[in-house]
């Protein structure tokens, strides 16, 4: 096969493997079995095995599939992040679109190794802080809960009043609607905490307004991981040094300047594989093959003085994640069913998204939490009673969650598990502050004896002029599960007349 | 109204009914309410259909029929929270019978729409039937002023419910703290818009303005299995009541009081029924409007 070719297999590639990533998204919905397909990218993250379990000292058995892909960079280097990586594929796409001039960042690229051994540090100190700059977590995030929803409102929108104005058949109205049933809800999601998420993701594409695979070379850990490994990489770039004339057009097509100054030697840590440089030699004298390391000069990846400040800094943050720790005092935080105790679920979660993508009641209950967690809980999921409700006959959250930061629950166990307890605010609720009937809350109770119970009273009414029986409810917080459904649909406007508090939640202790 | 009193009262009905009521028919032969009983929820369907006249009385060619089940509970047929899929499978066939264009089933459900709808057991006999079933969303609701209104003068309805030339209710007759018990008028619920539990204060008199804005053509009311507490959600199979009946006519307020009937309970009692028949809707008197009664031999 000759260079370009190989180019458009590598692109051929990349686009199947995003393809198969915004499946394992697009699967992720109700009624949802995919179980195993749709946690693939994040279960054979390294980082997730290493920062999870060493914060947490948790044992995850599925997370030894990490291992191959971690020892992959002795046969094919950092090939992954340009063959397969969908942020890496989703970087290159917006280099295409946004970045001008390539601006070489050498310096700066040690900061990616200074990066991930902070984040094993903290780790080590029990804080999992790898959700922050992991790739995989972050590309599964964005898409699942930021670009999703909005290509789907503007698509679902657009196709709907292109039809409705007539420029549009009628039949597409039934694609639409299919499309939409299969993977999305019938009610658009709607997100109360994407803005943090949003906001990160849109940095890491900015940085291709500065230099290609700008996020890649500098910031990215997983890169840094992969990199330290690719050093021993066999598949390496090899230029016949006789044929070289020195032009730097390889140098100049080097998305990741992996490219020493002699044009012929090449930073394996850094290669991406990408090939971009043998179509472009003009004297066809670059390729790719396997070959033992040869003694070329690397560059040292960390000096010592910056291990020591690494070590200081995650010694000051695991001190500042500590004293900033929240939750306890937060008792409107609820978590999802099978959630683990507070500190082991910041640990284990790495923000990936999927139970906040799976959550299948109206809206979504489960949104990515900003304030009231603390620093070291941000974008954690929560329940949010506003925006949804946890549906009794799902237990889809745990099912999915990749780290088993929520723990899997059987139907049967999820029914009885308790998330908190809703309790009646007197000076809102209907029957208490106007003497009328409601009973919403009592009505959609899905506790089969009713957690809500009502007590009848008859009084005089001046509204009906004459006497009346009102029901006025209470919580039984012995049955009350702590759903939500009740302060969901509450019909009092604005701050419910009932809501759920984190009383009584169980957590699970591993 | 425990099950006690119910077994009581249904199988008093049934005596009743055993005794007098062969070819009971109104003056112009056909009746306009039926009771068809211990037949499986289909056979009865398709039965009672036919008692009333035949589809082709009901639904011309052509027509876009919306029907209108209660689907709003994430609970399978057995709890008793949803028609019965049956029911619904055997009117929408008819409608295709009578040559009708398009069948709609949709419901705006209480818990999730798709739970609902795959878990009732519904969605997938009505897309086996033919029907087009439809979520109810938010874009579709259109604001339906009421000048008769009593309370309210006017809500968001759905808008293929107030488009459909024909509209069918099949509700359930089941349990409910707040209306006593939930039927064919208070499953007019499903085709609103906006912030219904707002319905609830003063419901007896805002369910019948709401009433007024789409007049069933038939309607048919599953009493094959009763949710009798813990109502209108259920869950709880000790609360559910087989009573193998279901209740048709073109009179939405007389169907309802037979329901009530059926219940075990005294449709005077209920101030919406009361209500509905001051306000012209149909006949409210058990006593002096007795169904077309038919008993399938086992």
């Amino acid at each position: 096969m000759n260079h370009k070719n190989l180019i458009i297999l590598r692109k051929t590639i990349q686009i199947i493997f995003f393809l198969i990533f915004i499946l394992t998204i697009a699967v992720a919905v109700y009624p949802f079995k995919a179980y195993f397909f749709t946690k693939l990218f994040l279960i054979i993250d390294p980082l997730n095995a290493i920062g999870t379990q060493t914060a947490t000292g948790y044992f995850n058995p599925i997370m030894l599939l990490s291992l191959p892909f971690l020892l992959s960079p002795i046969l094919f280097g950092r090939a992954f992040c340009g063959w397969i990586c969908p942020l890496g594929t989703t970087i290159d796409l917006t280099d295409n679109i946004l970045n001008k001039r390539h601006i070489k960042t050498i310096k700066t690229r040690r900061v990616k190794y200074f990066l991930l051994i902070l984040f094993l540090l903290l780790s080590i100190l029990g804080f999992q802080l790898f959700w922050l700059l992991d790739p995989l977590p972050i590309i599964w995030r964005s898409f699942a809960i930021i670009i999703f929803p909005i290509v789907y409102a503007l698509v679902y929108g657009f196709v709907e009043l292109f039809i409705n104005v007539g420029i549009l058949p009628d039949f597409f109205s039934r694609v639409n609607e299919a499309i939409s049933n299969t993977f999305f809800s019938p009610h658009p999601p709607t997100a109360s905490g994407i803005f943090l998420p949003l906001v990160i993701f849109l940095l890491i594409l900015s940085g291709s307004f500065i230099s290609k695979r700008f996020w890649c070379k500098n910031l990215c850990p997983l890169g840094a991981l992969l990199g330290i490994i690719a050093r021993w990489s066999l598949l390496r770039r090899h230029v016949v040094t006789s044929q070289c004339t020195a032009c730097s057009l390889c140098d100049q097509t080097c998305k990741m300047d992996a490219i020493y100054d002699d044009f012929t030697s090449t930073n394996t840590s850094e290669c991406i594989i990408c090939l971009n440089c043998t179509t472009t030699c003009p004297t066809d004298s670059t390729e790719f093959k396997f070959s033992p390391p040869t003694k070329v000069k690397q560059e040292a990846n960390l000096t010592r003085r910056s291990l020591i400040f690494a070590g200081i800094i995650s010694l000051l943050g695991a001190g500042f994640l500590k004293l900033t720790a929240k939750g306890k005092e937060n008792d409107r935080l609820i978590r999802p069913p099978g959630a683990v105790t507070e500190e082991d679920f910041n640990d284990l979660c790495i923000r990936c998204g999927e139970c906040i993508r799976v959550c299948s009641t109206s809206g979504g209950c489960l949104q990515p939490g900003i304030t009231g967690m603390g620093i070291a809980g941000l974008m954690t999921p929560r329940a949010d009673y506003h925006l949804g409700y946890c549906e009794y006959e799902c237990n889809l959250c745990g099912q999915i969650c990749p780290t088993e930061a929520i723990q899997k629950l059987k139907l049967k166990e999820k029914k009885r598990y308790k998330m908190g307890t809703a309790i009646i605010q007197k000076d809102r609720c209907i029957p208490y502050r106007l003497n009328d009937n409601c009973i919403v809350c009592e009505e959609h109770c899905p506790i089969p004896e009713k957690a809500i119970k009502l007590d009848e009273k008859k009084i005089f009414s001046s509204f009906y002029n004459s006497e009346i029986i009102v029901k006025y409810p209470y919580v039984i917080p012995e049955l009350c599960i702590g759903c939500g459904i009740c302060e969901n649909k509450c019909p009092v406007e604005g701050e419910p007349g009932i809501i759920v508090i984190k009383e009584g939640e169980e957590r699970i202790k591993i | 109204m425990d099950r006690r009193h119910f077994i009581k009262n249904s199988l008093l009905l049934t005596g009743s009914v055993f005794f007098n009521l062969n070819n009971l028919l109104p003056e112009s032969g056909i009746p306009e309410l039926v009771l068809v009983k211990n037949g499986n929820p289909e056979q009865m369907t398709i039965k009672a259909i036919e008692l009333l006249g035949g589809i082709k009385r009901f639904i011309n060619k052509e027509d876009v029929v919306f029907i209108k089940p209660n689907m709003s509970w994430d609970r399978s047929v057995e709890y008793a929270a949803n028609t019965h899929p049956l029911i619904v499978k055997a009117a929408i066939e008819a409608c295709f019978s009578a040559g009708a264009k398009k069948v709609i089933v949709a419901d705006r459900t209480c818990q999730e729409a798709r739970r609902c709808y795959r878990n009732s057991g519904i969605q997938e006999v009505a897309k086996k039937a033919g029907a087009t079933v439809l979520f109810v969303r938010e874009n579709q609701f259109v604001s339906v002023s009421i000048p008769e209104g009593e309370v309210l003068k006017s809500w968001e309805f759905y808008r293929p419910a107030l488009e459909a030339d024909k509209y069918i209710n099949i509700p359930i007759l089941k349990h409910h703290n707040l209306a006593g018990l939930t039927i064919g008028l208070k499953n007019i619920m499903g085709i609103l818009g906006g912030n219904r539990g707002r319905i609830h204060r003063d419901f007896n008199r805002k369910i019948v303005d709401l009433n007024r804005v789409i007049k069933p053509t038939l309607t048919i009311i599953d009493a094959t299995r009763i949710l009798t507490a813990h109502g209108p959600s259920g869950g709880n199979l000790k609360d559910v009541t087989k009573a193998q009946t279901i209740i048709a006519g073109t009179d939405r307020v007389l169907t309802e009081a037979w329901a009530v009937r059926i219940f075990g309970a005294d449709p005077s009692d209920f101030p919406f029924i009361k209500l509905a028949h001051s306000a012209g809707m149909g006949k409210s008197d058990t006593k002096k409007h007795k169904p077309l009664t038919y008993t399938f031999q086992k």
